[in-house]
């Protein structure tokens, strides 16, 4: 078994390599007993299969986190034969450190000096020859994003397999198990005099003072830099949707193009009306709903993986770090929380970057509080059908409002359990200095996330859509002959305690699935014309006649119910794929249900609330 | 003086980081340690501080920057 483990600190570019080593050979877990992640992956190189494990641990090895220990315990078990550390060769002093930790485990070893572009660029000199007769290791300078001397590193792997080198200088420190306080400060000490000794003669750091320059003279300052960030954010998801749309718009002809043909074909075979109905809606319409929302989630991660490589995420974080203090969270927190604006699929597994577990748990359960962008197609929509435009516009406000509110009691309730006292220390993070950003591993990356999603979407979606037909179909058509018409009428008192009656109570279980499923379905159980399931999946907006709904609905339903229903499809679970992402990101079936439990609780108790307040002024 | 109260672009060296073990390896894991030398980029209201120190800008919290202990060095 050939087994090398990658160590380094944050914006060493770990990831990176274990990316472009592994490819989308990965799987994910967790360590055992913890609820640290374990990223596992596996390549090939001349015939030979490699696995390779991406150790947790931040800056460095001698705190006693979690991560820190399991890091230690994977060493001692002999696990990995070889063990990668990673160095920023543009920060060389400051990143040597994991390296000063990691020697005193005496353990086989290479040194990879990543970034060297970046370095390069500052016009840094770096003798790695020099380091490496220092060391006693082999010493690969090295940029990981541009994929380049990935067959030289694969090579020194294979060799360091066979021969095996030690490093023959270390810091000179007794044991660091338990230290006090003045055994962390001598051993600190040691450790960064060590490194000056080493990179005596290997490189010269420029002694010279920090000039905020270009750009972030405008982004670091207070408010304005709060200001630019979210335009940058802004004009990023404009971008996300420039890159998504030619696939969303072919995507949509399927359904058009596929539909009759089949429909055709097999009412030619005089196969029964049921199996005519899946194969000519039920699957084209299933299929044009996982393209499009894996294409959403391509071009979110394309935008933020974009935004992230430059730098630009970690100046966000340092700007939002004290409004999400206040939540529990860390300044990190604020990328998911915004690419939850445009896709709650996209937030949910943005929330990689956290630190550990709680806070990723956190920030996901908070991520859902964050209406996407296809709640803000429909909102608009159903509350123009009962209210003027100044009554539409306090809707959209009154929703932006809740958001908050919504987050502080998420923050409140689960806070505490999921991030103890220890996590909650403030930000201590580094900003990074501006990079190229490597177009090649962004659309790779983001590709290989987008059809991990197809494929998920493709599962879940068919399993639930063909549930959810059955409880809909309808032999005459009228959804009044429809399963979901008997259950939703029988509980229909219970649900009108809420503010819904069955019919806006069946629009919010559908909303549940996907919000683009809201104007389809009330179309359905209003005006009756159409079965649900043929719409519920179709998450195209055509066929639904407005005006005409509009008529029936403020015909039907009270201007309370339709309020309380806007806010009860907005804050209750975003959609099916938000909640598979949630499981698959947090590998946690309870803190799973949890969330979701949550959130329709919370839904139906706003709905409540809403309804029963403005029942006297909209009654 | 308090780390926070070091004007931006004002250069300063560590005095004394305190006793909290946990916070000692945090924070001397980003290489702020007691002796190095440092130059304040940032110092707003509200905001954490930035902080340039062996080669990097580090964002650092108000909270923390009140716990360390630095003196001013003229350059």
């Amino acid at each position: 078994m050939n087994c090398i483990a990658l160590l380094g600190q944050p914006n060493s570019g770990k990831s990176t390599v274990f990316n472009q080593l592994t490819g989308s050979r990965q799987h994910v877990g967790n360590w055992p007993g913890k609820t640290v992640e374990k990223t596992e992956g596996n390549y090939f190189f001349h015939g030979t299969s490699y696995t390779v494990v991406d150790l947790p641990g931040s800056y460095g090895l001698s705190g006693n986190s979690d991560e820190e220990i399991i890091t230690e315990q994977f060493i001692k078990s002999g696990e990995a034969d070889l063990v990668c550390v990673l160095a920023d060769a543009s920060q060389l002093e400051r990143s040597l450190y994991m390296l000063a930790d990691f020697v005193l485990m005496d353990h086989p070893m290479i040194l990879l000096l990543n970034m060297m572009d970046v370095a390069t660029a500052q016009g840094k000199q770096i003798d790695d020859k020099k380091l490496s007769e220092k060391l006693g290791i082999p010493v690969l300078p090295f940029t990981a994003a541009d994929g380049k001397g990935f067959d030289e590193l694969k090579t020194l792997i294979e060799q360091e397999m066979k021969a095996p080198h030690r490093p023959i200088s270390k810091p000179e420190i007794a044991g660091t198990a338990k230290a006090n306080a003045d055994q962390i400060l001598s051993g600190v000490k040691e450790k960064y005099s060590w490194i000056e000794s080493l990179l005596e003669g290997v490189s010269k750091s420029a002694g010279e003072d920090y000039q905020v320059k270009g750009f972030d003279k405008l982004l670091l300052r207070p408010i304005l830099g709060k200001v630019m960030t979210l335009l940058v954010i802004l004009v990023g998801f404009l971008a996300a949707m420039f890159i998504m749309a030619p696939f969303m718009s072919v995507a949509g002809m399927l359904p058009g193009l596929l539909g009759k043909p089949i429909a055709d074909f097999l009412t030619g075979l005089h196969v029964h009306p049921w199996l005519v109905s899946i194969f000519s809606l039920l699957i084209p319409n299933t299929f044009y709903f996982c393209i499009s929302m894996a294409a959403f989630v391509f071009g979110v991660n394309v935008v933020f993986g974009f935004l992230e490589e430059i730098g630009f995420l970690a100046r966000a974080a340092y700007q939002f770090d004290g409004a999400l203090s206040k939540l529990g969270l860390q300044g990190k927190a604020v990328a998911p929380i915004l690419m939850g604006m445009g896709c709650t699929i996209g937030g949910a597994s943005g929330t990689r970057v956290m630190d550990n577990w709680g806070q990723k748990m956190l920030t996901m359960m908070v991520v859902w509080a964050v209406p996407c962008a296809s709640i803000w197609s429909v909102i608009p929509v159903i509350s123009n059908m009962f209210f003027p435009a100044w009554g539409t516009a306090l809707v959209c406000l009154g929703i932006i409002l809740y958001i908050f509110v919504l987050m502080f009691i998420v923050s409140r309730i689960f806070g505490g359990k999921l991030v103890s006292e220890n996590d909650r220390s403030g930000m201590i993070m580094e900003l990074p200095p501006y990079h190229k950003a490597h177009w090649k591993y962004i659309l790779k990356e983001a590709w290989i996330k987008c059809f991990d999603m197809f494929k998920r979407a493709l599962r879940t979606v068919t399993l639930v859509s063909i549930v959810f037909w059955a409880f809909s179909y309808s032999s005459s058509g009228n959804v009044e002959n429809s399963l979901l018409y008997k259950v939703g009428t029988f509980i229909e008192p219970v649900t009108k305690f809420f503010g819904m009656g069955w019919r806006t109570f069946m629009a919010f279980i559908t909303a549940a699935f996907a919000k683009e499923a809201v104007l389809g379905t009330l179309n359905a159980v209003f005006a009756g014309q159409d079965t649900v399931a043929n719409i519920a999946f179709n998450a195209s907006k055509a066929g639904v006649d407005k005006n005409a709904l509009a008529l029936l609905m403020t015909q039907t339903i009270s201007g309370a119910e339709a309020l309380a229903f806007m806010f009860a499809i907005t804050f209750s679970v975003p959609c099916l794929m938000a909640l598979s992402t949630t499981y698959k990101e947090s590998h946690s079936l309870k803190w799973t249900a949890k969330t979701a439990g949550f959130y329709i609780v919370a839904a139906l108790i706003l709905s409540c609330i809403v309804y029963h307040i403005a029942l006297p002024f909209l009654g | 003086m308090k780390l926070s109260e070091l004007a931006a672009n004002k250069h300063g060296t560590v005095k004394s980081l305190g006793r909290d073990e946990h916070f000692l390896n945090r924070i001397s894991s980003v290489g702020i340690t007691e002796g190095a030398v440092f130059q304040v980029v940032k110092n707003d209201r509200k905001m954490p501080m930035l902080i340039y120190v062996r080669e990097t800008l580090l964002a650092l919290n108000r909270k923390d920057c009140e716990k360390i202990e630095v003196s001013e060095v003229r350059v």
